[in-house]
């Protein structure tokens, strides 16, 4: 049973964020209405409240290192939020050998369905974009699920980096941030 | 759809599904060993006995184990009548008396009031209590380097021959799954020891850290399609160059749309 990883990795990602605002990922709310996390890279100031959001919101004991979303930091004020695509076609999902990760209807996103998952790790392997982590503390792996369709991240965002918004909204262009001289 | 009863509550089950899981979904707790949601029933502990019978069978019943017992339209289950308990007693008591030194057998044992075996101590006590997971996780995997071998009671897990594993991949996932930790290795940034066979780690170009086997790399590369080098970068580093590449999209140095 071969699994079907993407053969280049590197064009998947613009599929998943087709524009400079940086990567959305679908899912629903309420039928009918299709939600999609927005991260504007432009935005985002490295603040790190995202990170310390998520680690709390799945008890991680709190470690930003142990965040399922991730700022790589390059200069004051400075960052990229790096987070799961919830891939259309992903490869975690491909490699599964049990079928642990699963496609959840209602929020769109990948979930990892514990009670299946023997621990292989494939998966941290196989992501291309490295969102799918080893949560040492918890002894699992650890992957974004939007927190069940209410991303706890998105409301500690101050500058509107991170949002959880209608379809229609994720496709506009993000306001460029005002930033300080200083 | 099948309609059946589990200790007096009526149930509704997808048809093909087994009691086990039917009953769990139920809220009704059937102890087990060998289970595991990934994986195909074993049947191998009998922990999970029940009684089933139907209305005309007129009081007979019968002793299934429920991880391999697939639901039927009107079957009554029982999951804790007097012999289904007093079977998992001697099932436990059994198992205490090969594994007398294991605590999840002891304690499973206590809570089914046994305390000391009553059959003659294993002089050579062991952790492992033959329930599979190992070797079954290993074959899901797509390796299958270790097996159940002999039988009676020689029987035992291991690699063929008793000697380093060839096809095992020092992925670990044996010892992750095994509930006793009879399953020991060896992991550090510079080599991974299992079943006697010696790992040397992949490290990421990056970073430097090590974090799968080069034996890994390559089964996953076979799966997936995809060459070994697929699989070198460590998770850190990808999401690192994604990062990258998303800043350089957001500045417009690299293409906004570069796929079709």
């Amino acid at each position: 049973m071969a699994a079907n990883i993407p053969q280049r990795p590197a064009e998947t990602a613009p599929r998943i964020s087709p524009s400079a605002e940086g990567s959305t990922t679908r899912g629903t709310q309420s039928p009918g209405t299709v939600m999609i996390y927005k991260v504007s890279v432009e935005r985002c100031i490295a603040c790190g409240k995202c990170e310390l959001a998520c680690a709390f919101a799945h008890g991680s004991e709190g470690q930003p290192a142990k965040t399922r979303i991730n700022i790589f930091r390059r200069g004051p004020e400075l960052g990229t939020p790096v987070v799961c695509f919830q891939c259309h076609d992903a490869a975690c999902v491909a490699i599964c050998p049990t079928e642990a990760l699963v496609r959840n209807a209602a929020t769109g996103a990948i979930d990892v369905v514990y009670e299946r998952c023997i621990v292989c790790r494939m998966c941290v392997a196989a992501c291309p974009f490295g969102n799918m982590q080893w949560d040492e503390p918890y002894h699992r792996v650890a992957k974004c699920d939007l927190c069940g369709g209410s991303p706890q991240c998105v409301p500690f965002c101050p500058t509107g980096a991170l949002q959880y918004v209608p379809g229609d909204e994720a496709a506009q262009r993000p306001e460029p941030l005002v930033r300080g001289t200083s | 759809m099948v309609t059946m009863t589990i200790d007096g509550q009526q149930v509704r089950a997808r048809e093909g599904a087994y009691l086990l899981e039917v009953a769990r979904s139920a809220g009704i707790e059937i102890p087990t060993l060998c289970h595991h949601d990934a994986l195909e029933p074993y049947g191998g502990c009998r922990l999970c006995l029940v009684d089933v019978t139907r209305e005309e069978w007129g009081g007979w019943c019968k002793m299934v184990v429920s991880c391999q017992y697939p639901a039927e339209d009107g079957l009554i289950v029982m999951t804790a009548t007097e012999r289904v308990v007093e079977t998992r007693r001697v099932v436990l008591d059994l198992l205490l008396a090969r594994c007398p030194e294991t605590p999840l057998v002891q304690r499973l044992a206590r809570e089914h009031g046994i305390e000391a075996t009553s059959y003659a101590r294993n002089p050579e006590p062991t952790d492992c209590i033959l329930c599979a997971l190992c070797t079954r996780v290993c074959d899901h995997i797509g390796v299958s380097a270790i097996a159940t071998v002999d039988r009676g009671v020689g029987r035992e897990i291991a690699p063929p021959f008793h000697e380093a594993p060839p096809d095992c991949i020092g992925c670990l996932s044996c010892a992750e799954v095994c509930p006793t930790g009879f399953i020991t290795f060896t992991s550090s940034e510079r080599a991974r020891t299992i079943w006697g066979k010696s790992f040397t780690m992949l490290r990421c170009p990056s970073c430097g850290r090590a974090h799968i086997t080069v034996e890994q790399a390559e089964h996953y590369a076979g799966r997936g399609g995809v060459p070994r080098s697929y699989f070198e970068t460590c998770d850190a580093c990808k999401r690192r160059g994604m990062a990258d590449t998303f800043r350089r999209i957001a500045a417009g140095v690299a293409p906004v749309s570069v796929a079709g």
